[in-house]
């Protein structure tokens, strides 16, 4: 048993693919058409065959609004790690991309939480 | 852009009400008293959270709202034209033929062909994601396996 794809679901598949690649950097791995939708997936520049996240289309209306509720709590649905969130954090905040707060200090983290532009708060954590 | 925990709190107010289908043609301008915030800031502010201005938000929302009403096939397209607070037939059917890619009707008759239960939505607009793999073609499959050589040949090794 392996973990080798998870899933974020985005309210709208283009606008995701375009952020998660154009802003946050990752590459896109799979993209095909399946009925309705799309098949995409992105893995990071850095472990390209290691796990892929699979962007979701959200048009179940009850994903819709548990997702709506978590992001109304600005309680993040999956976090990425980093090796500087300060550094991650001025170069995003440069691309336009939304931010809760500042870096900050949370034990043995360091978090920032941004908005994906597609319904999600991510946050990017860096082991200090 | 860091947004604070008042205007988070008013962004999502916002986005709920172009959700709404209470006031279908609610001006932007109303909205933003609504939740208390300049006009100006209300269109910044959210494209910065939610990826699109209030305008195309609300746009996108009737259209997912007009689709699965059509596809749930108790109303007519001129129902659900009114329903969704379209001035007209002709302008609800030219931005639906636009964003959705096939005309109202189009789109109906083959939602009507995926119905399982009457009145309830066809399994193809409320997708699970990973239930989509079953549906995807052979070379993708060979994409999960680390070992396969096709792995090497994708464009994420640039």
């Amino acid at each position: 048993m392996r973990i080798r794809l998870n899933s974020i679901v985005v309210d709208d598949q283009e606008k995701a693919l375009r952020f998660y690649t154009e802003v946050l950097g990752f590459v896109k791995k799979q993209d095909f058409p399946v009925g309705e939708y799309r098949w995409i997936s992105v893995v990071s520049p850095e472990a390209p065959d290691e796990t892929q996240l699979v962007l979701e289309p959200n048009a179940n209306p009850a994903a819709k609004t548990y997702q709506a509720a978590l992001f109304a709590q600005r309680i993040p649905l999956t976090a990425f790690e980093v090796d500087d969130v300060a550094a991650e954090y001025a170069r995003l905040e440069k691309l336009g991309v939304t931010f809760q707060a500042a870096p900050q200090r949370m034990g043995p983290v360091i978090v920032a939480v941004l908005s994906d532009t597609c319904g999600n708060w991510i946050q990017l954590y860096q082991l200090v | 852009m860091i947004v604070t925990r008042a205007m988070h709190a008013r962004l999502c107010d916002a986005r709920e009400l172009l959700c709404s289908a209470a006031e279908p043609g609610l001006p932007i301008e109303a909205l933003a008293a609504r939740v208390r915030v300049s006009p100006f800031h209300l269109s910044r502010q959210f494209a910065a959270l939610f990826g699109v201005t209030p305008h195309q938000y609300r746009i996108a929302a009737r259209l997912e709202r007009a689709k699965q009403l059509l596809a749930r096939g108790e109303l007519s397209v001129t129902e659900v034209c009114l329903e969704l607070g379209f001035s007209s037939l002709g302008s609800f059917s030219a931005l639906f033929s636009a964003r959705v890619g096939e005309s109202p009707s189009a789109f109906q008759r083959r939602m009507r062909r995926l119905w399982t239960v009457p009145g309830e939505l066809p399994p193809v607009l409320i997708p699970g994601c990973f239930m989509l793999m079953g549906q995807l073609p052979a070379e993708a499959a060979a994409q999960f396996s680390r070992s396969a050589p096709s792995a090497r040949s994708l464009e994420c090794g640039a």
